[in-house]
């Protein structure tokens, strides 16, 4: 990086000095309030509400900035007042925060036309509709949220001009008007759009697959000679810092988890790789400037060299938890079998954190709920005493899985979210039709995570072995081992936790349980339908249901105790000692992954020695590819040194840039909830 | 395939043992005395016990469930007594039989990425007999070998010519300082060394650069003399030592003496070696 962007890092992220130009926060239900006073209905609320927030908004140009734009109002408003919105969950079903979020938007469709072609094309909607009220507003919402976004653009181009930054104001002199006319203008319509969509209250706002739709701009001024390589890399770095900039007010569970990825690479239709000179750039710039935001993944396939791991795998080095890997051959493959069309399933990105969803096409609630595989084992415990055989007793866990499967797709009956015109403008079919987003798209599949995989087969393993094969203990008695909390059994619970079997030694007598749970899950949803009239996915994540789940969930037969976390995602249990990595990817590319593609990544983490030399590296960049190779779906590798995370909690202040992945996401460790870290921690001791 | 041997430990994804991604297998015992050695577990070739200090809770359990008190003899039932699980044997006895087996459940895997399996230790020629069935056992398989050099010319010949690739160390040239740091003299190393120069195996020369033992321009100087001749050398290696080899110590009931000063930086001149051609990296 040179030394502009340097300064730029330094101003935006050591030193976070537009915090200090941010008005005090203030309640956010202000507006709401007075909306709920007008009668307006939601879709003329959220339209208010995004004018409200930019008009909130005091433009802020540096001298030295060539993509402008950051936030100076923290609070994000509400349309509904508190009241209001309680009893909209009395009748609905809410999705976290009722917004529409969590779904990639295909920015081309503002991008390479330009708001006054998209504002035509609106106009000539209108005697299509002219007998649907409904369909009118929401056409009139459209270019009411494009007005209000090139007033708040002029108010831009007014600040720019005070600061004396001519770019910029010449910039916005064009733009969002017009297409943009340079990669530079593309970057800056692109924060535009990424800016006022978070405005709009949509968050896990991803970019997708940045390096197709912003190719073309590009590689036009590379090749009329406007930008060399140098300057195009300045560009993307300063596009890379703005990310970080505004990304502390985004929505999210913890700090961190606010969804800006972005997918590069990938197979085309005819079979070709889509990794461009632009990929490499986002990988460099990535490399070079040791940010959170953007968080990258890589699509990979059979035929992809080790050279791209390697270069993965020398970010990775960098211990942001990043790239995260995807494989185009069992992700395409399970998205088609679940009906995605095969053009869709071939354009497939990383939603928020490792789903996958379609962009601009895709309304999919990929995290509706999560089904956790040790709740089906422990429940079924029960009819335990009453099973005369392993087989007898497993049949009770397929039926709870079953049982549990059917009342997580019940749960989701007249599912209500907040409008979007913005979002929408950006969602293929929704201009034509009139149509929200938020009332779906072409895809309305439902996913649900599935948690705590590897506690579950371990504690079936374990059944099978003490109780019918060794018979070392009586069902019975394994039970009161586990009403116990194994307060009393100490030595037979350390013995199960350390020397019983485990998922992740590549023992396939373990590993078969796996397929089968796997199984068992797709089987359960397979066939049903939400009441959009699309399908539910099955998935190996878990985002923080590895945390919430097992909270409460009693202790497992595989020695666990009751309230103790699950492993993070498709991962080993935390406490099981394994053969190694090697048996770790042959275990766990057993089960039948094209079946359970919502998404969640085989998650390993690596000391940091092991990325010592370029030898070590390419080395490292082989196993990934190995675990693709062996038919994996998705995986994430951490570089990590436990004594520093000992020493970070400790002494926080010294470890402010520490970088830390979480469960889809990468955030800095000092500013994760304790219980977090201490997961974190933990799963440094599996550290090979 | 019936001899048995006792291993400390088996490593998978090693990616410094020799050419690509290597399952390492570590041998219990060794004849050679480094006063700089990280794995004191690897020294004697008996099962022992292993405590680790950090996280003790001092509850007593490990010691109310003790039957032997006078003297372990590892018989594993304070394992499960200890809440943090702080305590393991070190050594499992297995025949080669079973070990191969269990090596072989990975060949294909370690083809495909180009490795294999090395044997390391301890002084993996220590367990000369247990070792060549393991070799016997794994013929189809790439082998390597991490040794000191120290083994009777005889089994030492043995031994290299059923491996693929050697990796061996070269800790100093001076005989009198060789004696006095590792306790056992380099007379027969260098024999072995003139050897393997001329087996044709492919090899690769390591030297754990101990600061202001053996990180002086003459050492280094000798020892590219020694290899000016070497035509399957691949490459001599620096290791550079690490303040943590005293780690384990405590662990196996020892205590970690170096006569080195631990806090100064070990020289890693690769110079010496460009000097005399003989191609020179660090770890």
């Amino acid at each position: 990086m040179n030394s502009r962007i340097e300064l730029l890092r330094n101003r935006y992220v050591v030193e976070k000095e537009q915090i200090k130009l941010r008005k005090e926060q203030t309640d956010p239900y202000t507006l709401a309030v007075r909306m709920a006073e007008e009668k307006l209905d939601d879709l003329e609320r959220s339209v208010r509400r995004l004018k409200y927030m930019l008009d909130a908004e005091e433009p802020v140009v540096f001298d030295d900035e060539r993509i402008a734009l950051l936030r100076t109002n923290p609070v994000n408003y509400e349309i509904f007042t508190e009241d209001e919105f309680s009893r909209i969950r009395e009748t609905h079903y809410i999705h976290e925060q009722g917004k529409v979020c969590n779904i990639n938007p295909c920015y081309s469709l503002l991008l390479d036309c330009g708001f006054r072609k998209k504002r035509e094309e609106i106009r000539k909607l209108f005697p299509d509709f002219d007998k649907e009220p409904r369909k009118c507003a929401e056409l009139n919402a459209f270019l009411q949220v494009m007005d209000d976004i090139e007033i708040f653009a002029g108010r831009y181009r007014e600040a720019a001009q005070r600061a004396g930054n001519t770019e910029i104001a010449e910039m916005f002199g064009r733009i969002p008007m017009e297409k943009p006319s340079s990669f530079q203008e593309a970057l800056q319509f692109l924060r535009l759009l990424h800016y006022c969509l978070w405005c709009s209250f949509n968050y896990h706002n991803t970019f997708g697959r940045f390096d197709q739709y912003m190719y073309s701009y590009f590689k036009a001024d590379m090749d009329a000679g406007r930008i060399n390589q140098e300057e195009a890399l300045e560009l993307l770095e300063e596009f890379f810092i703005s990310c970080n900039k505004d990304s502390d007010l985004y929505p999210g569970m913890q700090q961190g988890d606010n969804g800006q990825s972005m997918v590069l690479g990938g197979l085309n239709i005819d079979g070709s790789e889509s990794f461009n000179e632009l990929s490499e750039l986002c990988l460099q710039a990535s490399l070079e400037l040791r940010l959170i935001d953007p968080k990258i993944n890589l699509r990979v396939n059979r035929s992809t060299p080790v050279s791209m791991y390697e270069r993965g795998t020398d970010l990775t080095k960098q211990g942001l938890g990043f790239p995260q890997y995807s494989n185009d051959d069992v992700v395409i493959a399970g998205l088609k079998r679940w009906g995605y069309d095969e053009k869709d399933a071939y354009n497939y990105v990383v939603a928020a954190c490792w789903e996958f969803i379609i962009p601009g096409c895709g309304m999919d609630i990929v995290n509706v709920n999560g089904l956790s595989f040790p709740t089906a084992v422990t429940n079924a415990l029960k009819m335990l005493p009453s099973c005369s055989t392993f087989e007898e007793f497993l049949g009770y866990v397929k039926d709870e899985i079953t049982k549990m499967a059917e009342e997580l797709c019940d749960s989701v009956k007249n599912l209500y979210m907040e409008p979007s015109p913005l979002m929408s403008l950006m969602m293929k079919d929704c201009v034509e039709n009139a149509r929200d987003i938020a009332e779906g798209n072409k895809y309305n599949n439902f996913g649900f995570h599935g948690t705590g995989l590897s506690t579950a087969v371990d504690s079936l393993a374990s059944v099978r072995k003490y109780v019918y094969q060794d018979k070392m203990y009586s069902a019975r008695e394994l039970l009161e081992m586990l009403t116990a909390d194994y307060k009393g059994y100490e030595s037979i619970q350390n013995m199960l936790r350390y020397e019983g079997p485990k998922m992740g030694n590549d023992d396939d007598e373990v590993d078969e349980l796996a397929i089968k749970l796997l199984d068992w899950f797709a089987d359960a949803l397979e066939g049903k339908k939400n009441e959009r009239g699309g399908i539910y996915r099955a998935g190996t994540g878990s985002a923080m249901y590895y945390v919430w789940q097992a909270q409460d969930e009693s202790a497992t037969p595989d020695g666990r105790n009751k309230g103790e976390e699950f492993a993070c995602n498709y991962s080993p249990s935390l406490f099981s000692r394994l053969e190694g990595p090697v048996s770790i990817i042959k275990s766990f590319s057993k089960p039948h992954l094209e079946r359970v593609v919502n998404g969640g990544p085989l998650t390993i983490e690596l000391h940091d020695t092991l990325f010592r030399n370029e030898d070590s590296i390419r080395k490292v960049a082989v196993f990934v590819k190995s675990f693709m190779d062996l038919g994996g779906h998705q995986m994430q590798i951490n570089a990590v040194n436990r004594s520093t995370m000992l020493d970070a909690k400790e002494h926080p202040e010294n470890h402010k840039n520490l970088i830390v992945r979480v469960w889809g996401w990468s955030g800095y460790f000092v500013e994760l909830d304790e219980v977090y870290q201490n997961q974190i921690i933990k799963r440094m001791e599996l550290t090979v | 395939m019936n001899r048995q041997g006792t291993i400390f430990d088996i490593k998978q994804l090693a990616v410094f043992d020799g050419p690509g991604i290597r399952t390492t297998v570590f041998l219990k015992g060794c004849p050679l005395r480094c006063m700089w050695c990280h794995n004191p577990e690897g020294l004697t070739s008996r099962v022992q016990l292993m405590r680790s200090e950090n996280g003790c809770l001092h509850c007593g359990r490990c010691r109310a469930v003790c039957r032997h008190p006078e003297e372990c003899i590892t018989c594993g039932t304070c394992i499960n007594a200890c809440p943090k699980n702080l305590i393991h044997i070190s050594g499992h006895v297995m025949t080669s039989g079973e070990l191969t087996e269990r090596l072989r459940r990975d060949k294909k895997y370690l083809e495909n990425v180009g490795g294999g399996i090395t044997f390391s230790g301890g002084e993996p020629m220590f367990q000369p007999e247990f070792l060549l069935e393991c070799l016997d056992g794994l013929q189809d398989m790439h082998t390597c070998i991490e040794t000191s050099g120290y083994a009777v010319p005889e089994l030492y010949k043995r031994i290299i010519d059923r491996l693929d690739y050697v990796i061996m160390d070269l800790k100093m040239v001076d005989e009198k300082k060789h004696r006095y740091y590792t306790g056992v003299s380099n007379q027969v190393i260098l024999e072995n060394l003139k050897y393997l120069k001329n087996s044709g195996k492919p090899f690769r020369i390591r030297i754990p650069v101990i600061p202001g033992v053996n990180d002086s321009p003459e050492n280094f100087r000798e020892t590219a003399r020694l290899l000016t001749d070497a035509k399957m050398l691949d490459f001599v290696e620096l290791l550079p030592y690490h303040t943590t080899a005293g780690a384990k110590y405590k662990m196996v009931g020892m205590e970690y003496r170096p006569e080195f000063d631990e806090g100064q930086q070990p020289r890693m001149d690769t110079a010496v070696f460009a000097e005399y051609d003989v191609p020179c990296r660090k770890m």
